[in-house]
C-alpha cells in the first residue's frame, strides 16, 4: 500500500507533468475539433500554469518524506546553500552561454544519495537562489520541476553503469580504474544530456509567449508536425547555442570534478548513517540529559 | 504589566502601525493577480492598464532603487523589444505587409507584416508585466517573510530552505577564503580542471558543518515524529489532483456543462483538505506575530477584484482574447474590466512610504 501510493504519485505526476509541459503541441489539435473548445483553449495557458504548480506540489509532498531526519535536512540545507552560492559566485571561466555549475551537485547527489534527495536538491536550489536574488516568478515552478527531474532521474545511471561494467569484466576488480572511467563517462554524458533538455524544457514555458498557440488557432490546417517544426526552428534560432554551452559545461565539469565529488559524497554518506536512539533508561525526567548523538562518527 | 493598557491606542502606536509593512500574504495575492491577468489577456488596453498599476505601486512603495546593474525596468524593456522583434522576424502571417525580403533567405525571407509585430509587442507587454510585477514583490517583501509563506504541509522543505538561505552568505565567504588560500599557494584558475582545489574543500567544509548542524538540531530536540496520518493526507491530495486533471480534460473535450466542472471542484477541495491535513501534523508557534490589519484585507480584496474580473464570466470575457491576425483592427473593450484592473492600485493608495 505504502509503496503503491508512492509509485502512483511518481507515475501520475510524471505523465501529467510531461503532458502539461508539452501542451503547446497538442492543444491546437484539440481546439480544432470544435468551436467550444477553442473558447476554452484561450484559458489554457493559465490553467496549464496552475496545473504544473499543483503537480509539483503533489510530488513534493511525497518526496519530502525522505527528508525527515535531522541529518538529511541539514545535509540538504547545506548542499542547497553551496549550489546557490556556486550559481552566483564568479568562480572562474566567465560562463559562456547557459553555462551553470549547479547541475554537477544535483546529478551527483541524486546518483549517490538517491532520487528523492536529488529531486529536493534540484528543486530547492532553484527556489533558494530565486529567493536570494529576486528571481521569483511564474516561471519558477517550471524551473523547479525540471531541475527536480534532473536529480530524480540521476539514479537511473546506476543500472546502466553496472551493466556496462559487467560488459567489461576483463578490466579487473570492482574498483579498477577502467570501471571508474565507465562511471564517469556515463555520469558526464547524462549531465550533458540534461543540460540540453533543461534548456528545451524551459523554452516550452516561454514559447507560447513568443509565438503562441493563439497564433496557430486561426490557421485552419496546422498539423502537429508543423507545430513541432516551428518549435524546432524557434529553438535552434534562439537557444540552441546557449544550451550547447550548458551541455558542454556540464559534461566537462562532471568529467573532471565528478570522481572527487562522488568520493566526498560517499564518505559523508557513511558518516551520516548514524542513528540517534534515545536510551529508555535515561528518559525519566530526573535523569534527562542530552545524550551524545555522535556515536556514529 | 499589560493589564494597564489604555482602552484606545495611543497616537504613537497608531503611527507605528501605519508604517508597518503589509502582510506578505497580501503581497503574494497581489502578485498572483498580476500573474493571472498577464497570463490570460493579450488585449493592449488591459495590458497597459496592468503595467500602469504596477508602475504606480512601484513608484509609491519601493524606497531604495535596485542594486543590480540591470534593473528590472530595463530588463523588462529589453524583453519587450526582443519579443516583438523575434515574432516580427519569424512569423509570416497577417495581411498588412510592411516590406518583403527575398524568399531564398532561410527564416527571414518573405513578407514582414504589421500583425506579427503587433502580436509580438503584445506578448512582450505581458512578459514585461510579469517581470516587473514579481521583481516588485521582491523589493517590498523580505526574504524571510517570503519563506514564511511556505505552507505548513511542507514543513521539512521550509526548514531546508531556511537553513540554505542562512548559509548562503557563509558559503560565499568560505569560497572567498578558499580562493585566497589557494592563490597564496600559487593556484591559478585555468580551465575546468583547476576548479577541483576550490570545489572539494568547499564541499568537505560544508558537509562537515552540516554534520555539526544535525547534531545541534538533535541536541535541541529537533525530531520529526513519525506522522501518523501522512499517508492519508498524501492519498487525499493525490486523488484530488487526479480528479482535477480528469475534470479539466473533460472540459476541454466536451465543454463546460454543469457536471464537467464537478470533478474539478471536488478535486480541488480534496487537494486542499489533504494539504491542510498534512499541515496539521506540524504545529508551530510564532515568536513575533504580524497581525492582519484592515489595509491587508483591502489590498487582498483589490487583488481578488482585479483577478476575478478577468476570470469570472461576469463581464465580456471575449474582449480578453484579442488577436491582431489576420488584419490589424482596433481591439474590443469592456470598460468594466479595465476599471477592475485598478484594484491592483490599492497598495499605492494605502502605503505612505514616500
Amino acid at each position: 500500500m505504502k509503496n503503491g501510493l508512492t509509485a502512483v504519485t511518481y507515475g501520475l505526476t510524471s505523465v501529467v507533468g510531461v503532458a502539461a509541459f508539452l501542451y503547446p503541441f497538442w492543444l491546437p489539435q484539440l481546439a480544432q475539433s470544435s468551436d467550444q473548445t477553442l473558447a476554452r483553449a484561450n484559458d489554457s495557458a493559465l490553467m496549464v500554469a496552475v496545473l504544473v504548480g499543483i503537480c509539483f506540489a503533489v510530488l513534493l509532498l511525497e518526496v519530502q518524506q525522505q527528508a525527515v531526519s535531522a541529518q538529511t535536512i541539514a545535509l540538504l540545507g547545506v548542499l542547497v546553500a553551496i549550489n546557490a552560492a556556486l550559481r552566483f559566485a564568479e568562480v572562474a571561466l566567465p560562463g559562456p552561454g547557459g553555462f551553470s555549475p549547479i547541475f554537477v551537485l544535483i546529478v551527483l547527489a541524486g546518483y549517490v544519495f538517491g532520487g528523492g534527495i536529488g529531486f529536493l536538491l534540484g528543486a530547492l536550489t532553484l527556489l533558494a537562489s530565486a529567493l536570494v536574488t529576486g528571481g521569483v516568478g511564474p516561471w519558477l515552478p517550471y524551473q523547479m520541476f525540471t531541475a527536480g527531474w534532473v536529480g530524480l532521474s540521476a539514479p537511473l545511471c546506476r543500472p546502466l553503469i553496472r551493466l556496462l561494467q559487467a560488459c567489461w569484466p576483463e578490466a579487473g576488480g570492482a574498483w579498477s580504474p577502467a570501471h571508474k572511467e565507465v562511471e564517469l563517462w556515463v555520469l558526464a554524458l547524462f549531465a550533458g544530456y540534461w543540460g540540453l533538455l533543461f534548456g528545451a524544457t524551459m523554452n516550452l514555458w516561454f514559447w507560447p509567449f513568443a509565438v503562441g498557440p493563439a497564433q496557430m488557432h486561426w490557421q485552419p490546417g496546422v498539423s502537429l508536425g508543423d507545430t513541432v517544426q516551428r518549435y524546432l526552428v524557434f529553438y535552434v534560432v534562439t537557444s540552441l547555442g546557449w544550451d550547447l554551452m550548458r551541455a558542454l559545461g556540464n559534461f566537462l565539469l562532471v568529467f573532471f570534478l565528478g570522481a572527487a565529488v562522488v568520493r566526498v559524497l560517499r564518505r559523508f554518506q557513511r558518516r551520516f548513517a548514524f542513528v540517534y536512539q534515545p536510551n529508555p533508561a535515561l528518559a525519566s525526567p530526573a535523569q534527562a540529559r542530552p545524550a551524545g548523538a555522535a556515536e556514529g562518527r | 504589566m499589560t493589564a494597564a493598557l489604555p482602552p484606545e491606542t495611543p497616537p504613537r502606536d497608531r503611527a507605528r502601525a501605519a508604517s508597518q509593512p503589509l502582510q506578505p500574504l497580501s503581497w503574494a495575492g497581489w502578485a498572483a493577480a498580476v500573474a493571472t491577468i498577464a497570463t490570460l489577456t493579450r488585449q493592449p488596453v488591459y495590458l497597459l492598464l496592468l503595467l500602469a498599476s504596477i508602475g504606480a505601486v512601484r513608484w509609491r512603495c519601493v524606497q531604495e532603487p535596485e542594486k543590480h546593474s540591470l534593473s528590472s525596468l530595463r530588463l523588462g524593456l529589453l524583453l519587450f523589444a526582443s519579443t516583438a522583434l523575434a515574432n516580427w522576424a519569424m512569423v509570416r502571417a497577417g495581411t498588412t505587409e510592411l516590406f518583403a525580403l527575398p524568399t531564398w533567405i532561410p527564416l527571414l525571407g518573405g513578407a514582414w507584416t504589421l500583425e506579427a509585430l503587433a502580436y509580438g509587442a503584445l506578448n512582450g507587454l505581458a512578459l514585461a508585466a510579469l517581470l516587473v510585477g514579481f521583481s516588485l514583490l521582491h523589493q517590498v517583501v523580505a526574504v524571510r517573510a517570503l519563506l514564511r509563506l511556505t505552507p505548513r504541509a511542507y514543513y521539512p522543505v521550509a526548514v531546508v530552505l531556511s537553513i540554505a538561505v542562512t548559509f548562503v552568505p557563509t558559503t560565499l565567504l568560505q569560497l572567498q577564503q578558499i580562493r585566497e588560500a589557494q592563490a597564496v599557494r600559487g593556484h591559478r584558475l585555468r580551465g575546468v580542471r583547476s576548479w577541483l582545489p576550490l570545489i572539494v574543500p568547499l564541499l568537505e567544509g560544508g558537509l562537515e558543518r552540516s554534520l555539526q548542524l544535525a547534531e545541534a538540531m538533535v541536541a535541541r530536540g529537533f525530531a520529526s515524529p513519525a506522522a501518523p496520518h501522512a499517508r492519508r493526507a498524501q492519498g487525499l491530495a493525490l486523488a484530488g489532483f487526479a480528479s482535477l486533471v480528469v475534470g479539466w480534460l473533460l472540459q476541454l473535450a466536451i465543454g463546460t456543462l454543469w457536471w464537467t466542472s464537478l470533478p474539478m471542484v471536488g478535486g480541488g477541495a480534496a487537494l486542499l483538505i489533504g494539504l491542510w491535513h498534512a499541515g496539521r501534523q506540524h504545529p508551530y508557534t510564532v515568536y513575533r506575530p504580524h497581525p492582519w490589519q484592515r489595509r491587508d484585507w483591502i489590498v487582498l480584496a483589490g487583488a481578488l477584484l482585479a483577478a476575478g474580473a478577468y476570470l469570472l464570466p461576469v463581464f465580456d470575457r471575449s474582449t480578453l482574447f484579442y488577436s491582431p491576425y489576420p488584419t490589424l483592427t482596433g481591439p474590443a473593450l469592456d470598460w468594466r474590466i479595465g476599471l477592475a484592473t485598478a484594484g491592483l492600485l490599492f497598495p499605492a493608495l494605502l502605503l505612505e512610504t514616500r
